[in-house]
């Protein structure tokens, strides 16, 4: 990239010899790094492959998609499927869900993770450490419908959590936590921090490691306790890796999940509990509007790539790292 | 040199997986032949079922007569629609198939075979229908795609089971009261309520659940339809039809329907109604029936006899009374109930096809033809001779006690039985004229296989099977019924959005209206939302259908 670059602009002032060796050894830098080169090669063309040409079914969005007829041969529509789209209240429910969900998935998650990593930097046995840092990542491996199974089970009349609060008559009557729609978002944000915090906190983990000792010396020697260390060097120290993390989960917020949505909605709390996901697998897939299912996803995917260049300049702009 | 040659070989066999990747699926189903010369084929099911072994003893039996083995795949952790969905945008199908309610996505995709001009070279095939049936299974470009498996009766009907919906309740509950006359929902509810009040726990201590309503996705019938019923209507399932007029009745805003959840309510601020009832899973639900805690539900026998029934004969729960029976519940004493319909129903909207994907279709369809031989279809559901069934000096077929544990047991079915259930069969009297084609319809081997309590129950009743404690009716028209329809709308028609609408308001209000606080407000905001999906645009569709069933049923008489 430089080299190009300065090439271009230093072209004429240079004489022609000086162009000519400098052509000479651009080639053989060219030669040296082959394998790297096609390396790159392979990987572009499995991006073009299996991230690009899938595109070309976003045709569909635009069509009266018939698996019968085929992409070339359904009829086109224009945006007649999108106007379907936004003229559906349950689409417009369906995004609000996403993106409340997204939103507080992403805050909760975020601010947990970062709480834990800080805590469990300051614990100063390094056994226990180990073990706590173990076990709080294992749920990350867990599929979600083990997960559902735990929370229903845990939550159900008779299940743990019921049971613990009619025994310290905090109620009367067990709760029925999925049959009420205000309890939805709240369980769906406990499940993800349960699930995800010890695995998110690796990072930030791995970031304090790498901080400067001697920072944390002088600050000692300026009186700083435990507390005014993290605050004036731990958590300054991990701003950017803080940015850069936050940036790339903005653009996760319309993928605030499918799963344990699925598993875990029901006929009551229907109208808090679909995602965009769900309403694609259910006009796409089960209802087989094709055309239909396409068109929701377009609009996530391009919600997504807008929220990302957004953040991404906000962070620019206040001269904070960013991703491009 | 060395790493060059290393990455040499790296690229070639990535740029070797990457196009072989994109090529087609090799498939080794389509009818290719194994090293024992047996032509092997694929399907696919889009109900749960259960898989059998790979070696599994009757299946190698079949083999052996017919030359052909099919392995059977099952819908898991999907809904129908989602699996057949899922298949169509793949494009590639196994060789039978049975999309369920979905059938009708596959037609329109162009994954069927027509089935027409080969029904004629199969004699057993083409004895399976009149040619009025088969002409119902054309499709509208004048095709048929598939064969509808069951419900159909050779002979004589031979029926002791009530396959279908019902108020069931445990028998333990009935001999406690004195195996008392129940007609009405009144009468049940207050049977349940009297017993659940002196016996509110199981006698090793655990509570018992007085009444539960299974409300999982596509299973919600258990709460939805029980209206159409009461009314003292057959299972139309999705709409009454008013024999009087031939008018399409809208069964969700009936007087009684709402008579009913105003009883449901009632039932559930008093604590009858199991709570849990609105969240729970089929598995959870069904985990729950098999402990025998549950006094009634309303359910269809194929929905849980195949496991909870046989859960609680296992445990040993049949002792203590556990297992259901059937009640010709209505909403009002002295109606009659048509909760039991004789005749069989030939469900037109789905059937047994063969995709695109079958390389081998008259292989396939000899198969079928063959399974419906008199020889192999004994093997399907009755077994090995000596060793499933034994033969009377009359000829007849019985099982040893031995014998009927062996067929409940799960394990043992998965090693030795193979019915190939999702396959064409036979209801009704065998080809010899004595027994049954399926063991179910054996009355005798039916009856001396009950458990001691049922058949105590049965004999308080005078009855020997299910269906006498329902009574019997024939089907009430040629356009019987009338859900054969419904599933197979899609929202192409404003009737079919229509549909799916109001599938979606009754999810979400119906366990509302029946936890209401004031049932009144409760009911006026659920019938509001259900105004707004124009059930009308619905029922109109559905008259159009009726008229037009009734239309050529006339060319037939």
């Amino acid at each position: 990239m430089t080299l190009s670059s300065s090439n271009a602009e230093g072209v004429i002032s240079l004489d022609e010899n000086k162009v000519k060796e400098k052509k000479k050894s651009d080639f053989s830098r060219l030669k040296h790094q082959k394998v790297l080169l096609i390396w790159t090669a392979i990987l572009t063309v499995y991006g073009i492959i299996f991230y690009y040409l899938p595109l070309g079914g976003w045709i569909m969005a635009f069509q009266n998609y018939r698996p019968k007829d085929g992409l070339l041969h359904s009829k086109f529509v224009g945006l007649e499927k999108f106007k379907l789209l936004f003229s559906d209240v349950s689409f417009l429910r369906v995004i609000r869900n996403t993106l409340a969900m997204g939103i507080i998935n992403l805050i909760v998650t975020f601010v947990m993770a970062i709480v834990f990593a800080i805590l469990l930097n300051e614990v100063s046995h390094r056994g226990g450490k180990k073990v706590v840092q173990t076990i709080s990542y294992l749920p990350h491996f867990l599929s979600w419908i083990i997960v559902t199974g735990i929370l229903h089970d845990a939550l159900s009349g008779n299940g743990i959590i019921n049971q613990l609060m009619l025994n310290f008559h905090l109620i009367s009557q067990p709760i029925n936590f999925f049959a009420h729609e205000k309890f939805f978002w709240p369980i769906v944000a406990f499940a993800n921090v349960w699930k995800e915090t010890g695995w998110n906190a690796i990072i930030y983990l791995a970031a304090i490691t790498s901080i400067d000792p001697s920072l944390y010396e002088a600050a000692a020697i300026d009186g700083a306790g435990r507390w005014a260390k993290i605050k004036h060097v731990t958590l300054p120290s991990l701003k950017p890796t803080i940015m850069i993390l936050l940036l790339m989960n903005v653009g996760n917020v319309l993928n605030a999940g499918f799963e344990i949505q699925y598993l875990l909605g029901n006929g009551l709390v229907q109208n808090v509990s679909q995602t965009i996901d769900i309403y694609v697998l259910k006009w796409g897939i089960s209802q087989g509007d094709y055309s239909l299912g396409t068109a929701a996803g377009i609009f996530k995917s391009v919600v997504s790539i807008i929220l990302i260049v957004f953040f991404n300049q906000m962070a620019k702009r206040h001269g904070e790292e960013r991703l491009f | 040199m060395r790493q060059k040659l290393v990455s040499a070989l790296l690229l070639a066999s990535m740029v070797g997986t990457a196009l072989t990747g994109c090529g087609s699926k090799a498939s080794a189903a389509g009818g290719a032949v194994n090293k024992d010369g047996i032509k092997e084929f694929t399907a696919f099911f889009a109900v749960p079922g259960n898989e059998i072994n790979d070696d599994n003893e009757i299946q190698q039996l079949i083999a052996e007569k017919t030359g052909c083995k099919v392995k059977e795949t099952w819908l898991t952790g999907q809904t129908n629609e989602e699996a057949i969905g899922t298949l169509i945008a793949g494009g590639e199908y196994p060789d039978f198939v049975d999309g369920g309610d979905a059938t009708v996505q596959l037609y329109e995709a162009g994954a069927l075979v027509p089935l027409d001009d080969y029904i004629d070279k199969y004699p057993n095939i083409k004895e399976f229908f009149t040619d009025q049936e088969w002409d119902s299974l054309r499709q509208s470009d004048g095709h048929i795609y598939w064969i509808p498996q069951f419900s159909n009766i050779y002979g004589e009907e031979r029926e002791c089971t009530h396959n279908d919906e019902a108020f069931w309740i445990q028998t333990r509950v009935l001999k406690w009261a004195g195996y008392p006359e129940i007609h009405t929902l009144d009468q049940y509810f207050d049977l349940i309520e009297k017993y659940y009040e002196s016996n509110p726990t199981m006698e090793d201590g655990t509570a018992n659940i007085p009444y539960t309503i299974l409300c999982d996705d596509w299973r919600y019938f258990c709460l939805e339809n029980a209206g159409e019923f009461l009314d003292g209507y057959p299972n139309d399932g999705s709409v009454i039809v008013d024999t009087d007029n031939n008018k399409i009745v809208d069964y969700n805003t009936t007087p009684t329907t709402k008579k009913y959840f105003e009883k449901l309510n009632e039932e559930y601020k008093k604590g009858i109604v199991d709570p849990e009832s609105f969240t729970q899973t089929y598995d959870e639900y069904i985990a729950k029936l098999s402990t025998g805690r549950v006094l009634g539900m309303v359910d269809q026998w194929w929905d849980f006899s195949s496991n909870a029934e046989d859960a609680i004969k296992t445990a040993g729960l049949d002792k203590a009374g556990c297992n259901y029976v059937p009640l010709p519940i209505t909403i009002d004493e002295g109606m009659k109930n048509q909760w039991h319909n004789s005749g069989g129903v030939l469900n037109v909207s789905s059937g047994l096809g063969i995709t695109t994907s079958c390389k081998d279709v008259e292989g396939a369809l000899q198969f079928v033809n063959d399974l419906l031989g008199q020889e192999v279809h004994d093997l399907r559901f009755w077994g090995v001779k000596g060793e499933d069934y034994e033969v009377g000096d009359d000829g007849m077929y019985y099982r040893t006690p031995e014998e009927r544990a062996n067929v409940a047991d799960t394990a043992y079915k998965a090693s030795h039985s193979c019915p190939y259930s999702y396959f064409p069969q036979w209801l009704g009297t065998s080809r010899d004229g004595k027994n049954a084609m399926k063991p179910e319809g054996q009355e005798q081997e039916f009856y001396d296989g009950l458990p001691d309590t049922v058949k105590e129950c049965f004999d308080a009743y005078g009855v020997k099977t299910y269906v006498e404690m329902l009574g019997t009716n024939p089907a009430p028209g040629p356009w019987y019924p009338m859900y054969t329809y419904s599933s197979t709308m899609t929202t192409a028609t404003p009737g079919g959005t229509a549909w799916a609408l109001m599938d979606e308001i009754k999810h979400q209000y119906l366990p509302k209206v029946v936890m209401a606080d004031n049932f009144e407000t409760g009911w006026d905001e659920y019938m509001k939302a259900y105004e707004s999906c124009k059930p009308e645009d619905f029922i109109s569709e559905m008259q159009t259908e009726l008229e037009r069933r009734i239309e050529v049923a006339k060319k037939y008489e």
